[in-house]
């Protein structure tokens, strides 16, 4: 074994002088553009389209690098642990946002430099979670919402969550792996609130929950489009731009958002706590609000986007995808979840191995 | 003079293991010491690590539902292990007492495919299989079904990334052992009237046996840790061990937890060692 | 003739039997590199959408990419190196003395060798975020050097079991120094397991993917990168990179080891 991984190791010392050597070109080229400085950020994958950023890239000189993460407690957990200043921007969700704020590990946003804040939409400005966005400027925002391959079952047979509990479709669903989305769904299903923290009902949705796991056959937040796509799976509990998305692939593929109403998200802006690049980030974030960009970002991610100004401007067949641009009464009926106590996040965090197992 | 010299050997050991000595007592010993004291520590409501003695993190290892992911882990561990002595001996026997001239050639062949990164190979198996995969695709063009089969996403295919990510490791001891297997003494059994089978079981397999167990350990404890491959191809339908893990000190937030159940991984190690030690085997030949 | 009949069936089930193994090992490999020819630009990079060469022009384009390879190289060579040293020192400081705490050493050794590498890699990010070591090239530099000095040790120790210290001595009674007779005698004589164990050490620290999962920051090495791609679908660029790497090692085994294909000895 040894022997035989000595040839292995002799290309890689010439694929290193060969790569180095690019690397240092590349290093050189970035020193050139990048006197402005660099930027590192830390955001959902499949969520900043790669274009966005090299576009940003080549008109301010700035070098981004960008970090991804699937869950709003990895990102946390990371945040945490790397200490600070390793991220300049991140991207939580709402609750994630109130949560960061109260552990200190958010800055202040400079408000005169975001010029282009006006491009929000009203309703998505000071939010409860964060008023008077003096930390956050939201991004994008959707629904957890349910995805039918109309193939395998007929249009309109599913129309809420509690459907999907159905025997009948065992072995068939891609569910995000996200324990606050999927123990908020069989919560919704059951008529209570996604942020339960009664014991007795949090009982009643964890039998509710393991009632579901012979379903489950897939458990992605990255790319659960993927599965549906493929036919691994035909039906998901899902982003509702990642259906869209799986939609224009596959048109047999529909979206419904549940008549319990659906589980909502807003993701915003940040800027963490000890940012070694805090200029760079404000002229980031700003950028993102041009509604230039948004409409880049809506092209490749097709989220609820607050940038109202940039709506306005798609096309019809944009504004009137209901996957692309959810009605808003679909919205108003949906719940944003809350922050949970340690002990009750514990209960949570069982429930969830419970249902993995 | 005696003085002398004593003096001057400890400056040589000193300078000489010290450096091996501080490294892993800075990279090993520390870590999993703290490692052992945070399995007893608390977390507060920002999931910061807390000092204060608790045995809590072990109650909830107890926790019906824990244990049953062990069990599924020690399973699949098995499985795997079972799998790459089940297909790999054969295997390895017929290449290491293969008289072509390519022997080291196939030998090499068995290497190659893991200088390319596993995630990828992985994945690549997952391409493969997918519904719409060409393993799919392949079999209704060949009309040998009419429906795709569901290859995914289950137990079944998290041991076989296992058995594939694993294979060499079973495999090299297998062939080590099985090479410096004496021809004459295989020759010496057939003469005394011997039948394969015996010669097998009360010959070949005693003294390749080595071989097996050093595989085994090198195949089962990497099975109870390898999240990923759980994650790629089981589809977070048949965790292991390592991915509870990885959830506690990732999305989890709660470190402590994931102190412990690393406790627990490295409990089942070392019972596994000192078993293994027990049966004769060799620390030494689990390295190289 | 019945006899060489069943000899020849028995042959060919071997060989059959061989080819399956085979095919089971490279099946993925093919994969990787059909996939590295797709013309598909649509995440997730399933569909096949034709014969392309674009993604290996492309791949010198992905500077994330590149650098990433870049990166895994950069660590390697640091990481081998300092273990080497290391584990040199060690094997032979081992070997030639006894002292107390040797079998404490020799434990400490054991333990990434055989311990799960998920435990090895929340132990190392446990230390680096107590003790404020940034992460980044140089939180993977240490935890890739630790993970890999066992195995130099343990090289350099199968080869020192029989080992004759008449040579050194003789060294030392011609007037040489302890250092001199270490850097001219010791060293030259091991240089070929010197040289295995910085191989081993070498591949595994390309190839890791769970420690460096933990301990990277917002660095990135190549299977990092494999990482995170494979949540989004792996794009024909990573797949591109993947077979130029394997043909190029490949290349370099048939160069290297052209007594490979002819007859052993």
């Amino acid at each position: 074994m040894k022997k035989l991984k000595m040839g292995f190791c002799l290309l890689l010392a010439a694929l290193t002088t060969a790569s180095l050597s690019a690397c240092g070109g590349n290093s050189q080229s970035s020193d050139s553009t990048g006197s402005a400085g660099e930027l590192n950020i830390f955001v959902w994958t499949e969520y900043v389209p790669d274009s966005v950023i090299e576009q940003f890239e080549e008109e301010t000189g700035i070098k981004v690098n960008v970090s991804t993460y699937s869950s709003n407690e990895d990102m946390l957990a990371k945040v945490k642990s790397e200490g600070e200043g390793t991220y300049d921007i991140v991207q939580p969700t709402d609750y994630m946002v109130e949560q960061m704020i109260s552990q200190g590990l958010l800055q202040e946003l400079d408000q005169s430099k975001l010029t282009n804040l006006s491009n929000i939409g009203e309703s998505y400005l000071n939010p409860s979670y964060d008023p008077g966005n003096v930390y956050s400027v939201p991004y994008q925002g959707g629904a957890a919402a349910i995805a039918v391959n109309t193939s395998k079952v007929p249009s309109g047979t599913i129309t809420s969550y509690a459907d999907l509990f159905d025997s009948q479709y065992a072995n068939s669903m891609v569910v995000l792996d996200d324990f606050r989305a999927i123990i908020g769904m069989a919560a919704k299903s059951l008529g209570y609130s996604m942020s339960e923290t009664d014991p007795d009902k949090l009982a009643e949705i964890s039998e509710r929950l393991l009632s579901l796991k012979d379903n489950i056959k897939l458990y992605d937040s990255d790319s659960p489009k993927s599965a549906l796509i493929s036919g691994d799976c035909y039906l998901g509990v899902i982003w509702s731009a990642e259906i869209a998305l799986a939609m224009d692939e596959n048109p047999d593929i529909e979206i419904v958002y549940p008549s319990e109403g659906a589980y909502l998200f807003m993701d915003n802006w940040c800027v963490t706590k000890g940012a070694k690049n805090y200029d760079q980030a404000m002229e980031f974030i700003n950028y993102m609000l041009k509604p230039e960009t948004a409409q880049m970002v809506m092209q490749e991610y097709p989220y609820l986007n607050p940038n109202t100004t940039a709506l306005e401007g798609m096309e019809d067949d944009y504004k009137n995808n209901t996957a692309k641009n959810p009605p808003a009464e679909d919205i108003a009926k949906g719940e944003y979840i809350k922050n949970l106590d340690t002990d009750t996040l514990a209960i949570y965090d069982q429930m969830w191995t419970e249902l993995k197992k | 003079m005696v003085m002398k010299t004593k003096k001057g050997a400890a400056i040589s050991i000193a300078t000489m293991v010290s450096p091996v000595t501080l490294w892993m007592a800075f990279f090993i010993a520390i870590p999993l010491l703290y490692v052992a004291v945070m399995s007893f520590c608390g977390t507060d409501e920002n999931y910061n690590v807390v000092f204060r003695l608790t045995l809590e993190n072990y109650r909830r290892l107890l926790d019906p539902s824990y244990l049953q992911i062990y069990m599924q882990s020690i399973l699949i561990a098995f499985l795997t292990t079972a799998f790459c002595i089940l297909l790999g001996y054969p295997f390895a026997f017929l290449i290491a007492r293969t008289k072509s001239r390519k022997k080291a050639l196939l030998y090499m062949l068995v290497i190659i495919p893991f200088w390319t990164n596993s995630l990828i190979r992985i994945y690549g198996w997952r391409t493969f299989l997918s519904a719409s995969g060409m393993l799919n695709t392949l079999l209704m063009k060949l009309n040998l079904i009419d429906t795709q089969i569901d290859f995914l996403y289950n137990i079944g295919t998290t041991v076989f990334g296992m058995v594939y990510c694993l294979f060499p490791f079973m495999i090299l001891p297998l062939y080590t052992a099985i090479e410096k297997l004496d021809i004459n003494l295989l020759e010496a059994s057939s003469d005394l009237g011997a039948r394969g089978a015996s010669t097998f079981f009360h010959i070949i397999l005693p003294l390749t046996a080595s071989g097996i167990f050093s595989g085994s350990i090198m195949v089962f404890i990497p099975a109870l840790g390898y999240f990923f491959v759980a994650d790629i191809l089981g589809g977070g339908n048949s965790d292991v061990i390592g991915n509870l893990i990885e959830r506690q000190f990732q999305s989890g937030n709660n470190w402590p937890l994931g102190a412990a159940l690393s406790m627990i991984l490295i409990g089942i190690t070392l019972l596994l060692v000192k078993l293994y030690q027990k049966c004769g085997g060799d620390m030494e030949s689990l390295g190289v | 003739m019945v006899r060489t009949q069943k000899r020849k069936l028995k042959k060919g089930l071997g060989v059959g039997y061989c080819a399956l193994i085979y095919l089971f090992l490279f099946l993925p490999i093919a994969v990787i590199i059909t996939n590295s020819f797709n013309a598909t630009t649509s995440k997730p990079y399933m569909t096949w959408k034709g014969f392309t060469f674009d993604w290996y022009i492309k791949l010198f384009d992905n500077s994330a990419l590149l650098d990433s390879f870049g990166n895994t190289i950069l660590i390697a060579v640091c990481s081998t190196v300092l273990a080497t040293c290391i584990g040199t020192l060690a094997a032979v400081g081992m070997y030639r003395y006894r002292f107390r705490g040797k079998g404490v050493i020799d434990a400490l050794l054991y333990i990434p060798v055989v311990i799960p590498e998920i435990v090895l890699g929340i132990a190392l990010l446990t230390l680096f975020a107590k003790t404020s070591i940034p992460r980044g090239i140089l939180s993977l530099v240490l935890a890739h050097t630790t993970f890999s000095i066992p195995f130099v040790v343990f090289n350099i120790r199968a080869r020192l079991t029989g080992y004759d210290n008449s040579v050194e001595e003789a060294s030392m009674d011609l007037g040489a120094g302890k250092v001199e007779t270490f850097f001219r005698i010791t060293v030259p004589i091991l240089a070929p397991a010197i040289g295995g164990g910085a191989l081993l050490a070498f591949t595994l620290s390309i190839d890791d993917v769970i420690i460096s999962y933990f301990t990277n920051g917002q660095t990135k090495t190549f299977p990092l990168k494999v990482m995170e791609s494979i949540k989004s679908g792996v794009s024909p660029d990573v797949n591109a990179l993947s077979t130029l790497i394997l043909a190029g090692t490949t290349l370099l085994v048939i160069l290297t080891q052209s007594n490979l294909f002819k007859r052993r000895k």
